[in-house]
């Protein structure tokens, strides 16, 4: 097997048990808890998933495609959360519901958290410049929103 | 295999910092009725970590080991929000023309923000992160998955992630309460462009709408919740295969135009 394989099994399992951690404490604090074990069904579907986009990843690769990870990850979970379509979409929503978003995100932030101090210097070099270009971005966001929906609701009628 | 647990003090530490952080918990900050915010765990560990950083307790080796683990780990983060995808399919598809080219209106702002990040503020590649989207979740997992969050892109995204959690409501809330006041754009295109993905900013961006049109209260949420729906099932396309490449494009562009030495390849 390739380091590359060996490494990320690790750090998946890994990350999974920090994930579980996480989202114990997250939704014992908000009250209704979530142990470990009650997530654990979730992120083994997740893992599942998981290896099988990076596996279609490497068959791309093997043919010369050079794709991003998150495209196999996502594509294979969609596929698997359509009701109708896939018969284990209600079992995806379910074990799935039981992790929230924010604590997943804290492990991947505390691993950022981590390996940042190396950038530190371009990271405080640049602070005020994205802190004002990202109010930029937010604002030209909502701009472009609300021109594109006043045209499209006049065009079709609606207004 | 004698390497296989070498790299236990950087788990360790991942371990350390997540509890800490899940154990301070959400704090939700309210000043008056309009500017709250909510601080929120993730954003702890990574404070933590800049706080060690800055107290050189880390190793740069722990550094450079700890690295690629966040890209392994944001997989977690791409499953998650794909799985709430399938189960909206139908409602995209049944939501007709304008909501769908709505969601176009997101890029609007590559135009915008992009050209005032290298001409005004000189940036370099942390543009690219900080404006193809506003910097929430799934944009994290688009960006640690291609390029890393301790990259150039990664510091951008990141940095729009803070700004975002921080004054992202406020902000959000003062905008749309302008363009209401304007008087010139129609409430439901207001309500629609307050879903721009992000729960808390889509709530104080629809507040001042509903305050002013109190007797359209459930349409204008309707509208608004409907385009967050959108936003919310197509962002992680709509990011990887359109508002990345274009930003990609733009930012090459806008390069040329600046005339400066290609800084040299990182990856």
């Amino acid at each position: 097997m390739k380091k590359e394989w060996i490494v990320r099994i690790k750090v998946l399992i890994i990350s999974a048990v920090f994930v579980s951690i996480a989202n114990f404490i997250s939704t014992w604090k908000a009250g209704s808890v979530v142990y470990p074990w009650q997530a654990a069904p979730g992120l083994a579907l997740m893992f599942v998933m998981i290896i099988s986009g990076c596996l279609l990843q490497d068959l791309f690769k093997y043919f010369k495609i050079q794709l991003p990870s998150i495209l196999f990850i996502s594509l294979i979970t969609i596929l698997a959360s359509i009701p109708g379509f896939s018969p284990i979409a209600e079992l995806v929503r379910v074990e799935f519901g039981k992790i929230g978003l924010l604590p997943l995100c804290t492990p991947i932030l505390a691993y950022a958290g981590i390996s940042i101090g190396k950038d530190l210097d371009a990271f405080k070099k640049q602070g005020i410049a994205i802190v004002c270009v990202a109010l930029c971005t937010f604002f030209g966001t909502y701009v472009g929103s609300v021109l594109i929906a006043q045209i499209m609701l006049k065009v079709t009628g609606v207004i | 295999m004698k390497n296989f647990f070498k790299d236990w003090k950087v788990h360790l530490l991942c371990l350390a910092l997540t509890v800490a952080a899940e154990l301070i918990g959400v704090h939700k900050f309210q000043f008056g009725s309009m500017i709250s915010f909510s601080l929120f765990p993730m954003l702890y560990a990574l404070i933590f970590g800049i706080i060690l950083a800055c107290l050189k307790v880390i190793p740069k080796s722990m550094m450079e080991t700890a690295s690629p683990y966040i890209g392994i780990c944001v997989m977690f983060l791409t499953a998650k929000m794909a799985a709430d995808i399938g189960p909206n399919l139908s409602a995209i598809i049944s939501a007709g023309l304008p909501l769908l080219l709505q969601e176009l209106g997101n890029l609007g702002t590559i135009f915008f923000s992009l050209p005032i990040a290298v001409f005004v503020f000189k940036m370099g590649r942390a543009a690219v992160g900080c404006c193809f989207s506003i910097s929430r979740e799934g944009s994290l997992a688009i960006i640690g998955d291609m390029y890393g969050l301790d990259s150039e892109e990664g510091q951008g995204v990141m940095g729009g992630y803070i700004t975002g959690t921080l004054l992202g409501t406020l902000f959000n809330g003062l905008i749309a309460a302008l363009f209401c006041g304007l008087g010139i754009f129609h409430p439901y295109a207001l309500a629609m462009a307050a879903g721009t993905g992000s729960a808390s900013m889509m709530a104080s961006a629809l507040a001042p709408v509903v305050n002013t049109y109190p007797e359209m209260a459930e349409e204008l949420s309707g509208f608004a919740a409907a385009s967050q729906v959108l936003t919310t099932a197509d962002g992680l396309y709509m990011g990887l295969f359109v508002a990345l490449p274009l930003t990609n494009w733009l930012y090459k562009k806008l390069k040329e135009k600046r005339k400066i030495p290609k800084p040299k390849e990182k990856m």
